[in-house]
Formats: structure tokens, sequence, C-alpha cells
């Protein structure tokens, strides 16, 4: 009843007052924000003082967790994600810019058409075109990649078994899946770019290479700058990927994220502090990397 | 005349090169699809005698195994499906709702605080979900909210990444239209939604495809939250067909080509307005 | 008193009459599983216990989760106090985490001791802790030899004169020279290569009081075989690392290699995935080490246990001693299942002989060979720092054998100081 006559009056009703309705809309976010995100993080942040044993067994340990947290297994997990995140940031900003580029010079037939279809893999369950790739670069000389690998007159190679070769299939298995969705965040930045910039750099006498570092790069720095912010993210935080290529295991090191250690910790290990503290690791890692590229990429002295 | 030719040759053979790189990258984008399919056309056992490969076998490839998905565990695979889609649905409602309406406020106004909410969504994008989920369970249960969809959904009702799009998006909108419509005695959400959310359909379709395409692949939160069989999602059933102990691929496979039609058929569907939508919110920093 | 007494008798019979008759609210208890197979076990179980009017009615509603995410969701239940199951399979390598502190697990002692003279009681010692029992176990899990006859009669071995591992080995030297196969494959990132050969030889990780065990030299001896029959190629890599990945299984299917050493219950891996091998594949008890040890290691397996927190506790024990103690449920333990079942009594039963889909594969002498080894398994010592322990064997000493040329010497002991910094 109140609302309907509020309505009649919109003048009367606070909630249409212009200098509350802004916080209106925000509202849902800052709710959202305390419930979702800022109660659970103290909460891990108070877990990784702690030694949990069960619902009604806490225990307070100060510091314990992490004087505990450097084992051989973390700073392998630790090499392994940074390892990772590394190639996955350098392939997954490079290719998919590259790509995008071609298919906006309109050198490409169809690109429309490849556009849409290089989107596609975005779609699948990670679970099940994990165990296609797990197959397809099995041990066998008979897997699908090594009998290419013998087509080509190379050696079979045991691909999930070594560091090198099984971080290579993750970055593979990753670029399948990601390519198109960054391809198509780089084309609405392209495609963003006015063609009089173009024009101009071309009258300019500007090849297609000086084009590109002149006028793409810089019509597109802050579309990279977000896809490279997500890449971190992603590429820190990495967990479904390698568990989809190899289960529990950890062959030479490789199938085991920080997030993957924080899974063995606090679930196979049932160490939810240890969990905890290694969770925090993380975030400061991902926080820390994600500050010194945005101030590398000027993020913070935007214009306004 | 002679320079034109040759510029016309050169481009030629460029377009040449540039389709044909295309045309193997979409091999590769397609090719684990064609493993796929062609091995849930297989009886599970040919998996695992052969291997993977490219070869239908007319005599042992059928469409047995979609048959029998059917009757596996009393057509529970159906069951899956059904709480996939109600759950994404859930989860794309509420979030365009909530994501757009958060991203507007932000975009459109001048406000004390509006530096601070924007600091806090980008910051929130960049933590991991993965360290929030025991406390974040904890708050469910004592929510009540275990084995429900609705629980499944929390985490998601503002989504940040949403409302960092939505942002960007509304940012290249005229604030002129906000005035116009205050005039015409519009309250503001009366602007908002009779006359800016139609402006930001394409924005609406690129978001739903993406949050389409999260809530349906999502894995680690739904299995914690649903203890039900019945209730499962669709990459949790997948899930239990995998054990340590060796995969019923005769499940797994046809399942997982059933699982990618919807998604697809729709991503096909909202495309145009898709890559409309994010061509004109183009992401600025 | 006497008509006081039959009319008491009388009425006591009316009440039971009228209670069998009146339609009963079944009791709801859940159950939740990382493998569909034991839902056909319980199933049949649970028919047969409604069946008896004697029994309260059950309804059990039976939950199957991807493995490793039932025991995380376990684990959260169980830690917030809220959601967990009545009854839940627990994998052996994941029991101790719920062992800790205040455990929220019933003990099983009133089901399990009245049965302690009929039961393999090593099998419990795994789910145990201060006496008491927490977790039943559906199988032995005796490790035992498979053998490709086709593959040792190419080669003309017999492979029932190999007693020890040493005449496993010039086997494997004859099978290699003669048909080119190696006579078996190590896993580089799993468990069940080292560990029950490791086990058998009289060693293993941890003391009862957590201490590691990783470096002593029967660990190290037990490598040094290991490695010995990698160097001369009778032992390869497992292809895809271990015995469970769908490469072994087609690679093994095809012929690939002539023996294999794996728990009893790996039965039903070879009838499931590779049914090639049917008629061909022969079980023989593990050949002995000629310095000591024993005839054979009981390993793997999944620990049923019941939550404390359960409204339901005494029903829930009942009806799984029923499902899983008694002489029916051993038996279809081996029917249904496959495996090895935990009750000495039915071993030479005339039910076991009941034909089934295993008897048909291998042949029907698999008891009597079982019979043999089964008064000589070591115990297994499974504290709460197994699980680290065991995901080093798998991660670390597993690979670091098979895929490095690390030193047997240098292997255990970089293990055995891992798993040190582990434990605290």
């Amino acid at each position: 009843m109140q609302r309907q006559s509020a309505n009649k009056r919109p003048r009367a009703n606070p909630l249409t007052n212009p200098k509350v309705v802004p916080y209106v809309f925000v509202a849902p976010f800052v709710i959202y924000f305390l419930l979702v995100y800022l109660y659970p993080t103290i909460a891990t942040i108070m877990m990784s003082f702690q030694r949990i044993d069960g619902p009604t067994q806490v225990e307070f340990i100060g510091f314990k967790n992490y004087e505990r947290l450097f084992s051989r297994n973390y700073v392998q997990a630790l090499q392994t994600t940074a390892r990772y995140a590394f190639w996955d940031v350098v392939v997954l900003t490079s290719v998919p810019l590259l790509v995008a580029v071609l298919l906006h010079s309109k050198l490409v037939m169809f690109a429309s058409f490849f556009k849409s279809l290089f989107f596609i893999p975005a779609l699948t369950s990670i679970i099940v075109a994990g165990i296609v790739f797990r197959l397809a670069f099995g041990t066998l000389p008979t897997a699908p990649v090594n009998r290419l690998m013998t087509l080509l007159g190379q050696e079979p190679r045991d691909w999930l078994m070594y560091a090198g070769t099984g971080n290579l299939v993750l970055i593979v298995l990753t670029l399948w899946r990601w390519m198109g969705v960054n391809i198509i965040y780089y084309l609405s930045g392209i495609q963003a770019i006015s063609p009089e910039l173009y024009e101009a750099a071309e009258i300019d006498g500007a090849g297609a290479v000086s084009k590109f570092f002149h006028v793409t790069l810089p019509g597109i720095r802050p579309v990279l700058i977000y896809v490279i912010t997500i890449t971190v993210l992603g590429g820190f935080s990495m967990f479904t990927e390698s568990v989809a290529l190899w289960q529990q295991n950890n062959p030479g090191g490789v199938g085991r994220t920080i997030v993957g250690y924080m899974y063995l910790m606090g679930f196979y290990k049932s160490n939810m502090g240890m969990a905890s503290a290694v969770g925090l690791t993380l975030l400061v890692l991902v926080l820390g990397v994600n500050l010194i590229q945005l101030t590398l990429m000027g993020f913070f002295r935007k214009e306004r | 005349m002679q320079a034109k030719r040759y510029i016309n040759y050169r481009r030629v053979v460029l377009t040449a090169l540039a389709t044909l790189l295309m045309v193997l990258l979409a091999f590769f984008a397609m090719l684990p699809f064609a493993f796929m399919f062609l091995s849930s056309l297989k009886p599970g056992q040919e998996m695992l005698r052969n291997g993977l490969s490219l070869t239908f076998e007319p005599g042992v490839s059928s469409f047995t195994n979609y048959a029998a998905l059917n009757t596996y565990r009393d057509g529970i695979y159906w069951l899956w499906y059904k709480s996939s889609a109600i759950i994404m649905f859930l989860q794309t409602v509420i979030g365009l709702f909530f994501g757009s309406l958060v991203g507007y406020g932000l975009a459109m106004y001048d406000f004390r605080g509006k530096n601070l909410v924007f600091t806090i969504v980008l910051v929130v994008m960049m933590i991991p979900f993965e360290i929030l989920l025991l406390p974040l369970y904890r708050m469910l249960i004592r929510a009540k909210l275990t084995d429900t969809y609705f629980g499944v959904v929390l985490p998601y009702l503002v989504p940040p990444f949403m409302v960092f799009f939505f942002r960007q998006y509304v940012l290249g909108l005229p604030r002129e239209l906000l005035e116009a419509g205050r005039i015409d005695g519009c309250t503001d959400y009366g602007v908002f939604f009779r006359i800016m959310v139609p402006i930001m359909i394409p924005a609406f379709g690129a978001m739903t495809i993406l949050s389409c395409m999260n809530s349906w692949n999502n894995l680690l939160w739904p299995l914690i939250v649903l203890s039900t069989n019945e209730k499962f999602t669709i990459p949790i059933g997948m899930g239990t067909t995998i054990t340590p102990y060796g995969n019923a691929f005769d499940v797994l496979m046809p399942g997982a080509v059933m699982a990618v039609v919807p998604i697809v058929i729709l991503y096909l569907f909202a495309q145009k307005t898709f890559i409309a939508g994010l061509t004109a919110g183009s992401v600025k920093g | 008193m006497k008509k006081l007494l039959s009319l008491l008798v009388v009425l006591t019979l009316l009440a039971g009459i009228c209670g069998a008759f009146a339609e009963e609210e079944p009791i709801h208890l859940t159950l939740w599983t990382f493998q569909e197979l034991h839902t056909q076990l319980y199933k049949e179980m649970l028919e047969k216990w409604n069946a008896n009017p004697d029994n309260p009615k059950l309804d059990i509603d039976m939950q199957v989760y991807p493995y490793e995410d039932m025991h995380n969701k376990l684990t959260i239940a169980l830690q917030s106090g809220e959601g967990a199951p009545d009854i839940v399979d627990i994998e052996i390598n994941m029991f101790a985490n719920y062992l800790k502190g205040d455990i929220q697990l019933a003990d099983l002692n009133d089901i399990v001791e009245p049965m302690e003279d009929h039961l393999v009681m090593s099998r419990f010692n795994n789910y145990a802790k201060d006496g008491k029992f927490y977790g039943i176990d559906h199988h032995i899990g005796a490790c035992i030899v498979w053998y490709n006859t086709e593959i040792l009669e190419e080669a003309g071995v017999d492979y029932t004169t190999i007693k020890t591992w040493d005449d496993y080995h010039e086997a494997g030297k004859i099978v290699l020279e003669k048909t080119g196969k190696p006579m078996c494959t190590w896993e580089s990132n799993d468990c069940w290569s080292i560990y029950p050969l490791v086990n058998q030889h009289g060693g293993d990780w941890l003391t009862p009081d957590n201490e590691v065990r990783m470096d002593e030299q029967v660990v190290i001896d037990t490598l040094a075989f290991m490695r010995s029959m990698l160097d001369d190629g009778t032992a390869v890599a497992c292809p895809g690392g271990n015995h469970h990945s769908e490469e072994y299984y087609g690679w093994m299917n095809a012929g690939g290699c002539a023996s294999v050493s794996m728990p009893f219950w790996y039965l039903n891996r070879f009838t499931d995935y590779m049914p090639d091998l049917s008629g061909k594949m022969k079980v023989a008890p593990m050949p002995l080490w000629s310095d000591g040890g024993h005839k054979s290691a009981q390993m793997g397996g999944t620990g049923t246990a019941v939550v404390k927190t359960s409204a339901n506790v005494d029903v829930a024990k009942q009806w799984l001693a029923y499902a899983t103690l008694s002489f029916e449920g051993c038996v279809n333990t081996w029917l249904i299942l496959g495996f090895d079942p935990i009750m000495t009594d039915v071993y030479g039963s005339e039910e076991m002989k009941a034909p089934n889909k295993f008897f048909d594969y291998y042949d029907d002498t698999i008891f009597d060979m079982l019979k043999t080894v089964l008064d000589d398994i070591p115990d297994t010592c499974l504290t709460e720092n197994f699980p680290a322990a065991s995901d080093i064997v798998r991660n670390q000493m597993a690979y670091d054998l098979v895929m490095t040329d690390k030193s047997p010497e240098d292997i255990a002991r970089d293990c055995a100081e891992e798993l040190r910094s582990q434990i605290f």
C-alpha cells in the first residue's frame, strides 16, 4: 500500500531521492560483498591460525601453520603454478591477439565463421575434455599425439610424466579452451579503434607491423589489461585442468598446483588450518602479481 | 598497373596463408570434439582396447550408448540435465538482474564511495573463489540452504565480472538519457528498466552466454552444496562415472556430447547479439 | 497365575501380529559411497533385511559421489557438524583423517566383537583406534599375481615353479628373451607396486607411534630389487602410470606383458576391462622373499562406517552388521562384487562355489589358492599420518624409482625426510 501511494508522489519517497538512488543501485553488491566475500575471507584468515580437528575441536596455534608452510611439496606446487601461470599469460595473451588481428584484417575468408568456431571449446566441461587430452597425450606409441610424432620422424614421448612436457600439455589444453574467449575480448577492443587512426598511420607510411604497434596495441590497452588480469588469476588458481589430466597424482611434480596443494592439505590430509594458510598465500600472490602488472601497464595513471 | 597487380597478387597469397592458418586452428579447436563424438558411438570397451582413434567403424559404431543413457540408473541423466538447466536459469537471471543494476549504478551516477565500491569490485574479481569454500559452506548450513538450488546460486548472486562488464558498457551510454527520462516523469528506476535496459540488450546477450557457460560447467561449488543424487548437475553426475578404478565410458562420452549440445545451440542463437554486445561494451580500463 | 500367563502370551502374540500387519513407517537412512558397485551389494542386502518381518523396515537412500569429492564432502560435513549421512563408505587411505581428535564416527565394537572368531581381524585394525573399531571392510585385499599363460607358454615358463621373487626375475629374463615382452609393470604414480612388495617383505611406512620407517633397509632392498628388474627390462614403467589407467587396461588386454601383482579385488578389473584375456589368466600366490617376510599383503579397502551424530545409530549398525558381517553378506560380497570376504567361515563353503563371471574368466580353484596364503598376511599400519605417507609413496617414491636414475638409498632417504617434515 505504501509503495503504491509513493509511486504516485515520487518526490516523497526517500528511495527516489536522487541522493539515495545510486546507493540503492549498488546496495546489492555491497551486501553480497559483505556476505560472500568479506566474512568468508576473515573466517579463512582466522582459520589459518587454528588447528581444526572437528566441529568443537578448534585450537589457536599462532603462526605454526605458516612456519610449517614451506615444505618441499609446497615449494614444488609454487614452482608448478608459477611456471604454468607464466606460460599461460604469455601464450593466452599473444596467440589470441594475433588471431584477432588476422580475423579483423579482412585477410581471412569466413572470418565470422571462424570466430564462432573458436569459441565453442569454452562451452565444454573440462572434465571430459581433460580425459580426451589425457588419452591423446598418452604414454603408449599408439596414442594419437605419439603417432603424430612418429609420422614427423620424432621419438614418442611420455608427455604427462615430466614437468616440462606436462606443462606444455596443460598450456595446449588451456589454449584450446580459452583461446576463443580471449579472441572475442580482443576483437571487441580492436573494432572500437577508430578507422581514421589507421588511415592516418597509412598516410604516414606505416606498414602492417608498425600499425600494429602504434595503433592497435595502444588502442586495445584497456582490453589487454583486462585479459592479462583475468589470465593471471586463472593461471595462479588453476586446478581443474590439472585434475582432469592427472587426478590426484603428481608425476614429477607437474600435477599439483597451489589450489591442488590446498585441497591436499584441507581434504586429503584433513588439515583445514594449513589449507587456509596456503589459500591466503595464493591470495597474496595473485593480488601482488596483478598489482605489479597493473602498475606496469599504467592502469592506475588512467585518464579521468 | 604493374604495381596494382603486384599488390593483388601479394594479397591473394596473404589471404590464402591467413585462411589456411585459421583452418588449422579450427581443426585444433574441433579435434577433441571429433574424438568425443566418435568415441561416444563405440562400446566403452573399444575405447580401452584401442585407445582414442578418429575412426568410424560401421560394424561397431552405433547410437546404442545414447539409448543406454536414457536407462542408466533409471534415467538419472535427464534429472541431472534438469538440475543443470534450473541452476543455469536461476543463476543467469538473478546475476543479470543484479549485475546490470549495480554496473549501471556505478557508471551512471557520481556519489560518495563510488570509487571504493568499484575498487572492491576489482579486488573481488581477483580473489580465488576456492579459498572461501569452507566458510561459505558453514554459512550455508546455518541458513539451511544445503542441498538446495538456491544454495548453489548464492555465491553468484551479483557476479563481480558482470558488474564490471555492465559498468564498462554503460560508460559508453549518454548520461543525457537519464535527464530526458526524468523530465518525462520517470523515476530513476523507471529510466533504468524502461529506457536503459532495452539499449543494453547486447550487453545482456553477452553476459547471458558467459553466465550460462560458467554455470553449466561449474563443478566445485554445486558438488559441495548438493547431496541428493537426483539433484546433481551434469558435471557432478559425469564425475560419478569417473572413479580411480576405471571409467564408465559408455555413459561418460555420450553424456558429454549431450551436455555440449544445448549450450552450443544457445550460443549459436545468441552469438550475433553476443559479439555485438562485447564490441559495443568494449572493455575499458 | 497360569491363566494370567497364557493371557499375557496371547496378548503379546496378538500385539506382534497386529504390529506385523500395521503399515509400518520405514526408518530412513542415508548412505554415501564413491563406488557405484557397492550399492549393488547394499541393495541386495537391504531387500533381504526388509523381507524378514523381525527387522525394522528400512529405507536407505544410497548416494553415489565422485571419489575424491565424497571424502571432501564428508570432511566438510563432519567438521561443520551438519549434513553428514548415517552410513558412509570411507576409502582406506582417507580413513585416518576421520579418526583425529573428537571422532565423529560411531564405534562398532558391539557388532564386531561377537563375530571376532569368524573374521580376519587384521582388516579391522586398519579402521580402529584405542581398541575401538570404526569401520567394516568388504574384503581382505590379499595380494596375488596374475599370469598371462599364453605369453608364459610361448616362453616355455611354468608359472607354478615360480616360488621366490628371484625365480620371478629369472623367469622374466626368459620371457623377455623369448617373446620380447616384459614380465611386469611397476607403477610410476601409484602405490600398488611398491607398497605390497615392501609390506610382504616385512616393511611399512610408519610405526603405530608415527615413527617413519621409509628409510629402513627392507625398503631399500625392495626398491633395489624393483630397480634391478627395470634395469634389465624385465619390468617396465606402467603405461598410463598405474594399473588403473585406461592405457594400461588396453595394453594389458592386448597381451602387453606376462604378469601383474595386485590385490584380490583386481579380479573384476580383468573381467570388466580386459575381456580378451578370458581363459588366459591364471592366479597364483605372490612369490616369496628369500630373506624373510610374509606370504602376501593386504592392500586397499573401504571402511564402511556409521556416523555418530546419526539419529538412528543402532539400527544403522544392525543393518550394516547384517550386510557385511553375516555369512550371507560375505558370500554375496564374493558373488556380487568379486571380493575376498573378510569372514573365514565362508572359504570352502558350498555357497561360495556358485558359478559367477569370475569363475568363468579364471577357473574355480581361486579360493583353494587363496586359502594357502591367508594364514600369513601382515598388518598394515594406518596411523593418522598414513594419508601423508601414501601421498609421498605415490608421487615421490614410485616416480623416482621408475622414472629417474636416483639410487634406492637416496629415494628412501628423501622420502623419509619429506614424511618426517610433514608430521607434527
